[in-house]
């Protein structure tokens, strides 16, 4: 479980000291435990359900819609530069 | 002093109260003073009605965080559809209520870095159960007319009215559109309300329920008349009740919602004994894996680079997106995170999630039996009363997820479900938790207003 | 076969707004100036489906005679990206839009088409030393993806799968033209490493999938490979290694709850089946077939969709050999690039009438041609009105012929001494003089005559 918590934390962007991976892995034998009986029930021939409700061929027309404003789309961060975003070196 | 300057006045000794009792108990992340004041005196069916916004529902350039460091500072620039709709109505926001980190939690006690614990009502050492505690904290305390709009994931409307002795309610999933909502499971996520008057929910419902074409998943049903709904006879319906959630419960609070059952009875329903065994047994461990799984996805756009919070562009980007996620989230947050990822891993996706969505099928096929033969199910809608903070600091996170296993099956099959006040246990409120089919809806508040009228 | 290919080609549709909100798709210069909560990931905001795209899209399905998906769902591919407005793309994972397709190469291999999908692009990205600049103007933009079975054999044959599939996707009037070539990755392995598979990313266009897959299978043999992703530098004509493929991303999917399921009634998909043109690769097998035209010819002027139609018009009353002929080099020299649209079919056809019948000579025809390309007229009046009709009558080239031979005592010595190239210079005197009327035929032979006593 060690390893594979490490993996998804990596996956998901979020370090864990050792403590944490031990403290965690713990945690999450555990609760797959108690949910193992789920892992055995017979589902074959079941659809799965995506959603509670059955949700079917909602579109719309291709037609334009109001866009933000440059400013308002960058309005929330401090990362921006000529109208860009700024992020993080990816090269 | 014209009408206008008095409901001026109104609405500042509202926020007043509610920034009072904010200071104690700690419902509120954020007041909007400016827009109670703007939306003063607008004419519509909430006109003089007070609402309060759970914290993961945009208001525009109001700061909406949903309750984490990751996103202290972020304005939407949009409205939900929900707040929009409650704005044209004449609503007067005071503020957004404290909630459980993305609303993961049972107890509003995972609250994000920074972040405050919302108190019980009635005690300040108990919680006021989660994820929306602020929102049913502040619905038992404020004197003014006041309605909380909240969301519920797992049992996040009703938990928290319940322990804290209100009336909460949650539609049927698409009911209430979901944008502007952040999301924590889309295909659980539903906004619904608490109160302690029943008729104004009824009234906020027409006003919010309805299609939306900015969510596909929202219904084009037509919206029932909730008010009229309101003490409507219960002759000839049929209330089914699980009693192995009744044995399973402190019996203080069995009781107080068989008593609740039998004058139900008395004033015309009829009661009879159901079983659900798939959903006993399962729909806490599929709600889970179907939610963390979901919610790993819709928290991955936190990073730190458009909004919220964030640092000194430093370091390649999985270095910066890590250092940000990691420093801002909070552990509960992380965990649910980690799992969901897990969950969806190659190799595990099929035993997991996929499984999981399965048994959300027979769940549901379970429930459509029982619907069959019923018109309401009724269970207690928490096991126990609120517990004390330091008592919920002792559980493992197993544990907290064990409280939701009453509220997880409506929740996991998108059905309507309403909690009312029934009496107490160990001097804290109980709640009756009473659930129907899909999109029968008023049923729901004609029940409650005989409860209530007993 | 030594050599395996596969590419993954990424087709901008011709929608007017994005995928999954109404943001306008139209290229702009201002960034970050056509995005909306949706395409720049907002918390609460949410996807709603552009039905065009998947008309657009399943169009693309039927002309590669895919099976078409009874229903069919979205799935979200989660990886960060700065790019990435959700750190998820929404793209189609268990139940692709259509799958089992074919495309024709020109060699006449048939190529599998594995699957096609619906995904959403990602924003645009610019490095900078320390930092990277990002504009979410095309995040959310459509795109159909197209993945072939590992088939292709050589440079040539991707390059040509390319050509081909472009060729298609004009005539259906499906892909955007203005976003420029189609991005493709490629799969290449060789038998000598044991078909190690490396992916090379970011070509665009066929000239670049061409070099990058020669400069990539060289690289292969002369050097160890490992499973790996590669990005293509197409101005150093390197490929460069962008990360090694042992750690897989996991994307984790899962199907997307925010979308529906999307089930196509048969009687759509069927009208939708109408609507598609003839294709080229069709419609230059039946012009070989019924009008006994070369194949190459045939192919070329398939290609372009409005150029075929013009010649569709023209061979009603002109002969399609002759037709063909001139389509296949001078109309489209002629054209430089320009659309064929432009061409006014009546026109061109009273044009080559006239060369039928000899009225005019290729060389007038050509400047002709070259003038209907930039403003429409009649070339029967303009050749009456200028005076441009062939002079074939042959007791006044005979006359221009002698003054031709008294004019040019050299070349008729060179021509008589056994240089008969020679000849050319009389010939000219006599085009030069009749300003290209004469018919050169007669011309030559006229003059040949001449010297000959």
């Amino acid at each position: 479980m060690n390893d594979a918590i490490r993996r998804a934390a990596t996956n998901a962007r979020i370090a864990l000291t050792e403590e944490e991976v031990e403290r965690f892995s713990k945690q999450a034998e555990d609760i797959l435990k108690a949910f193992a009986g789920l892992k055995s029930l017979d589902t074959r021939g079941e659809e799965p359900s995506i959603q509670p409700i059955p949700c079917e061929n909602v579109m719309r027309e291709d037609l334009p819609r109001e866009c933000l404003t440059q400013e308002d789309a960058l309005s929330n961060t401090p990362h921006k530069k000529d109208g860009y975003f700024k992020g993080p070196r990816v090269m | 002093m014209t009408v206008a300057q008095s409901l001026l006045e109104k609405t500042k000794q509202a926020l007043e109260q509610a920034k009072r009792i904010d200071q104690h108990y700690h419902y509120f992340n954020t007041f909007c003073d400016d827009l109670a004041l703007q939306q003063t005196g607008k004419p519509g069916i909430l006109a003089d009605v007070f609402v309060t916004i759970k914290d993961n529902i945009c208001v525009k350039n109001v700061e909406t965080t949903a309750g984490s460091a990751i996103l202290r500072g972020y304005k939407p620039p949009f409205h939900a559809t929900a707040v929009e709709r409650l704005l044209q109505a004449g609503a007067i926001p005071l503020g957004k209520t404290a909630m459980d980190e993305f609303g993961f939690g049972s107890y509003n006690t995972n609250v994000g870095k920074g972040f405050r614990v919302p108190k019980h009502p009635s005690s300040p050492e108990y919680v006021t159960g989660g994820s929306s505690g602020g929102a049913a904290g502040i619905a038992a305390k404020a004197t003014f007319p006041h309605v909380a709009l909240c969301e519920s994931t797992g049992g996040s409307i009703v938990a928290p009215a319940s322990f804290c002795g209100v009336i909460g309610y949650c539609p049927t999933y698409g009911r209430v559109s979901r944008y502007g909502l952040l999301d924590y499971a889309s295909s659980l996520d539903k906004i619904g309300v608490i109160g302690k008057d029943l008729i104004l929910m009824a009234k906020t419902m027409n006003i919010i329920a309805g299609h939306d074409p900015h969510d596909s998943t929202s219904s084009t049903r037509p919206v029932q008349n909730y008010p009229a709904a309101i003490g409507a006879t219960i002759k000839g319906v049929n209330i089914g009740y699980i009693p192995a959630f009744f044995d399973g419960a402190d019996p203080e609070v069995a009781r107080e919602c068989r008593h609740a059952l039998k004058q139900l009875e008395a004033k015309g329903a009829t009661l009879q004994a159901i079983d659900l065994p798939l959903t006993q047994q399962h729909s806490l461990s599929a709600y889970y894996l179907l939610a963390m799984s979901e919610a790993s996805t819709n928290l991955a756009k936190y990073c730190g680079i458009r909004y919220g919070g964030t640092d000194k562009l430093e370091g390649y980007f999985d270095q910066f997106f890590t250092h940000i996620r990691t420093g801002l989230l909070g552990d509960e947050a992380k965990r649910r995170i980690i799992l969901g990822t897990f969950a969806r891993m190659a190799g595990y996706r099929d035993a997991y999630y996929l499984q999981a969505a399965k048994v959300r099928t027979k769940i549901i096929e379970e429930y459509k039996r029982a619907f069959a033969d019923v018109d309401v199910i009724a269970t207690p809608t928490m096991p126990f009363p609120a517990p004390k903070l330091a008592d919920v600091n002792k559980l493992s996170p197993l544990q907290n997820y064990l409280a939701d296993v009453n509220t997880v099956g409506p929740n996991l099959a998108g059905l309507p479900h309403m909690t009312v006040p029934v009496g107490s246990a160990k001097m804290m409120p109980v709640g009756l938790m009473l659930t129907s089919s899909w999109f029968d809806e008023t049923i729901l508040f004609t029940l409650a207003s005989h409860v209530e009228a007993r | 076969m030594a050599i395996k290919i596969g590419l993954e080609v990424h087709i901008p549709l011709k929608t007017t707004t994005k995928l999954f909100c109404g943001c306008p798709t139209t290229p702009s210069s201002a960034p970050n100036t056509q995005t909306c909560p949706t395409c720049i990931g907002l918390p609460g905001a949410k996807p709603v489906l552009n039905k065009k795209a998947v008309e657009l899209a399943l169009k693309i399905g039927l002309a590669l005679q895919c099976d078409i998906a009874e229903r069919f769902r979205f799935s979200r591919k989660t990886y960060f990206y700065p790019d990435l407005a959700k750190n998820y793309q929404i793209t189609q994972y268990e139940v692709p839009l259509g799958a089992n397709g074919k495309l024709g190469l020109s060699n006449g291999k048939t190529v599998a088409i594995s699957r096609i999908h619906l995904e959403e692009d990602p924003g645009s990205l610019e490095h900078k030393e320390n930092y990277c600049l990002i504009d979410y103007n095309r995040s959310g933009i459509p795109l159909v993806e197209l993945v072939t079975a590992p088939i292709l054999d050589s440079p040539e044959e991707a390059r040509d799968f390319m050509k081909q599939l472009v060729n298609v996707l004009s005539y259906l009037n499906v892909y955007d033209e203005n976003i420029g070539h189609l991005k493709a990755d490629a799969n290449v392995s060789i038998a000598e490493k044991n078909y190690t598979r490396v992916e090379v990313k970011n070509i665009t266009g066929f000239k670049e999938i061409e070099r990058a897959l020669t400069y990539e299978i060289d690289r292969q043999k002369r050097h160890d490979v490992v499973r790996e992703t590669r990005g293509w530098d197409a101005v150093k004509g390197v490929t460069v290694s962008l990360r090694s493929k042992e750690y897989e991303e996991d994307y984790g999917y899962i199907l997307d709850p925010d979308l529906p399921t999307i089930s196509l009634e048969r009687q759509f998909i069927i009208e939708t089946g109408k609507t598609i043109p003839e294709l080229p690769r069709q419609k230059a097998e039946r012009w070989v077939r019924a009008h006994k035209i070369d194949p190459v010819d045939a192919a070329v002027i398939a290609t372009d969709r409005d150029l075929a139609g013009v010649y569709e018009h023209i061979v009603t009353k002109v002969d399609p050999v002759i037709a063909a002929r001139w389509f296949r080099k001078d109309v489209i020299r002629a054209l430089e690039g320009k659309p064929a649209a432009r061409l006014n079919p009546a026109s061109v056809r009273e044009l080559l009438e006239l060369v039928q019948r000899h009225k005019i000579t290729d060389a007038v025809a050509r400047e002709i041609l070259d003038l209907l390309v930039k403003k429409d007229f009649s070339p029967k009046e303009h050749v009456t009105k200028q005076g441009l009709g062939a002079i074939s009558d042959e007791t006044h080239l005979q006359k221009l012929v002698e003054e031709a031979v008294a004019s040019n005592p050299q070349a008729v010595a060179d021509y008589r001494a056994g240089e008969l190239k020679a000849l050319n210079a009389i010939v000219g005197h006599v085009m030069k003089q009749t300003k290209g009327k004469a018919t050169p035929d007669a011309v030559k032979r006229l003059v040949e005559e001449a010297l000959a006593s």
